[in-house]
């Protein structure tokens, strides 16, 4: 089984952070990974994004033409990377900055209002870990635990002090759908 | 931290790799998408009291290598396509004056400047050089970001167990993905220059290293002995890995990260009743000729899956001498051919070999 991930935003909204938790929560839970960043013109004001396969044998191509997943963080993300999710695939929208529009019948569509949620606790800054979590919320392969020691090891290793607000930020968005 | 598992930046596993080998200078320009391994180093090699500098030009680079290498110690480069470009006519005297220079391409798109998203085009600059005369490199293309630690250590160690430069052939797309890997120890022997070096007269007659021979006889005999060496290298070292051979029918081939992708459409193509195998050279150079012409004795046809133009695909239908049917699936740059793709061509490829056999 392998499963592809595009974590999509603006510039500045910890995409990269949040695909390098994502694809350690995975390495921490044996599964093998790739994490595959755009890299060039396109991060100069446009949207950033990273590619994440997980694989229970070896990952076979990163840069696929389309995704099982798709995190978008802002409306031109959700633009741009909608058409690109799988027949059957989902699609995990921040309501904050994204219409929730349903342009195609074939995916499933989750609204979250992250950037909201993140403000709730005091910044923005930790839309992209909300963000983990609301995808965590709706992806059975994502172990919490795993994601928990992900945070750990990314944010831990150089800002421990902001370990505790990251946590609350990944609980937040872990109950965003039961919110509603 | 030796065997830890860490997931880590093909760019940054290169650096960490060539510390851990003991690489003592690393001279560099920096270039996307390989700028990561200088600026890891220019940390780490200061941190360690070792030698880095941050050249004014490739061109000056890779002289400082030749300088450093030298005296014996081990020294490395590195750079992508266009700007390894730069470095050939270095690479020829290195090879002449038979200089243990390791040199990383991280491969880009080009011809010319070209631009920064990942390619296979140098694999005829790597394996054929686009330095003067006849010389030979050894070429390693790792395909994953653990192999990249792997063939970082084995470049160091068969360059200087040889003499000769080498030169590990990555690309865009594993210099900038992260992967779990682990570094362990560099397993290798270290290997005793001093018979040769350039280590100070003090004591002994001086030496020197040159390229230039006036006597035609002593120059013939020079590369005649550069490619007896080769030979032994090519007996001792040419490296590949193969996957469902056996009952293959059909062989897809491609070196470096496009290993991954031939790897899948095979598993698709079997689960659709089709005998396919995989065959991936690892060192490009020596190149595994031997090995490929056996399979095609045997009736394999092979497919060559690349990213660029079919550079590759020359030296496969070399090795199979018209013994068996040679195509070419290939993408000039840029978004690395899919899974998907690979499997409608080599449909397509059986399909139209099949119309011609009735």
């Amino acid at each position: 089984m392998e499963k592809n991930f595009i974590i999509a935003g603006f510039g500045g909204q910890g995409v990269l952070l949040a695909g390098t938790v994502l694809a350690n929560a995975f390495m921490l839970d044996d599964k093998n990974v790739t994490w595959y960043p755009c890299y060039g013109a396109e991060m100069r004001g446009g949207t950033v994004n990273c590619e994440i396969v997980v694989s229970d044998t070896e990952v076979s191509s990163v840069h696929k033409q389309d995704t099982d997943y798709a995190l978008v963080l802002n409306q031109q993300s959700f633009d741009r990377f909608v058409e690109r999710v799988k027949a059957g695939g989902t699609i995990v929208a921040n309501s904050t900055l994204v219409a929730e529009a349903k342009p195609r019948n074939d995916i499933n569509y989750v609204f979250a209002p992250m950037t909201k949620l993140a403000n709730d606790l005091g910044t923005s800054k930790v839309t992209n870990i909300v963000s983990l979590g609301v995808l965590t919320s709706v992806c059975e392969i994502i172990s919490k635990d795993a994601m928990k020691k992900g945070i750990d090891k990314v944010i831990g290793a150089k800002k421990k002090d902001l370990l505790p607000l990251n946590y609350k930020a990944y609980e937040s968005g872990l109950n965003a759908l039961s919110l509603v | 931290m030796e065997n830890e598992k860490v997931l880590i930046k093909g760019n940054y596993a290169i650096a960490q790799a060539a510390v851990n080998a003991g690489c003592q200078c690393y001279f560099g320009y920096p270039i996307t998408p390989q700028t990561e391994i200088g600026e890891y180093l220019s940390g780490k090699m200061q941190e360690l009291g070792r030698g880095y500098v941050c050249a004014e030009s490739e061109l000056a680079a890779i002289n400082m290598v030749m300088g450093a290498v030298s005296t014996g110690v081990k020294a490395m480069t590195s750079s992508s396509s266009c700007a390894v470009a730069l470095m050939q006519e270095a690479l020829s005297y290195a090879a002449s004056d038979e200089l243990p220079v390791v040199l990383v391409n991280v491969m880009r798109t080009g011809p010319g400047l070209g631009y920064i998203y990942p390619a296979q085009g140098d694999y005829n600059q790597s394996v054929y050089g686009g330095g003067n005369g006849d010389y030979k490199i050894i070429v390693l293309a790792p395909s994953t970001v653990q192999e990249c630690i792997d063939y970082m250590y084995k470049a160091f160690y068969l360059a200087h167990k040889y003499r000769n430069p080498a030169i590990l052939l990555a690309d865009g797309l594993l210099g900038q993905m992260m992967e779990p890997a682990t570094f362990g120890k560099y397993p290798y022997p270290e290997i005793d220059h001093s018979s040769w070096a350039l280590s100070g007269a003090k004591g002994r007659e001086a030496r020197a290293i040159y390229s230039c021979a006036r006597e035609e006889k002593k120059q013939i005999q020079h590369i005649n002995n550069l490619f007896k060496k080769f030979e032994v290298i090519a007996k001792n070292e040419t490296e590949w890995e193969e996957f469902m051979t056996e009952d293959a029918d059909i062989i897809l081939t491609a070196f470096g990260s496009m290993t991954r992708n031939i790897k899948a459409a095979m598993k698709v193509l079997r689960q659709k009743g089709i005998k396919v195998g995989c065959f991936r050279p690892i060192t490009l150079s020596p190149f595994p000729y031997d090995r490929i012409s056996e399979l095609a004795k045997d009736g394999k046809d092979f497919i060559v899956v690349e990213m660029n133009m079919g550079q590759m695909f020359k030296d496969v239908k070399y090795a199979v001498n018209g013994k068996s049917q040679t195509s070419l699936v290939n993408r000039a740059c840029g978004e690395w051919l899919s899974v998907e793709e690979i499997v409608s061509s080599v449909e397509k490829i059986m399909e139209k070999s099949y119309a011609a056999s009735i």
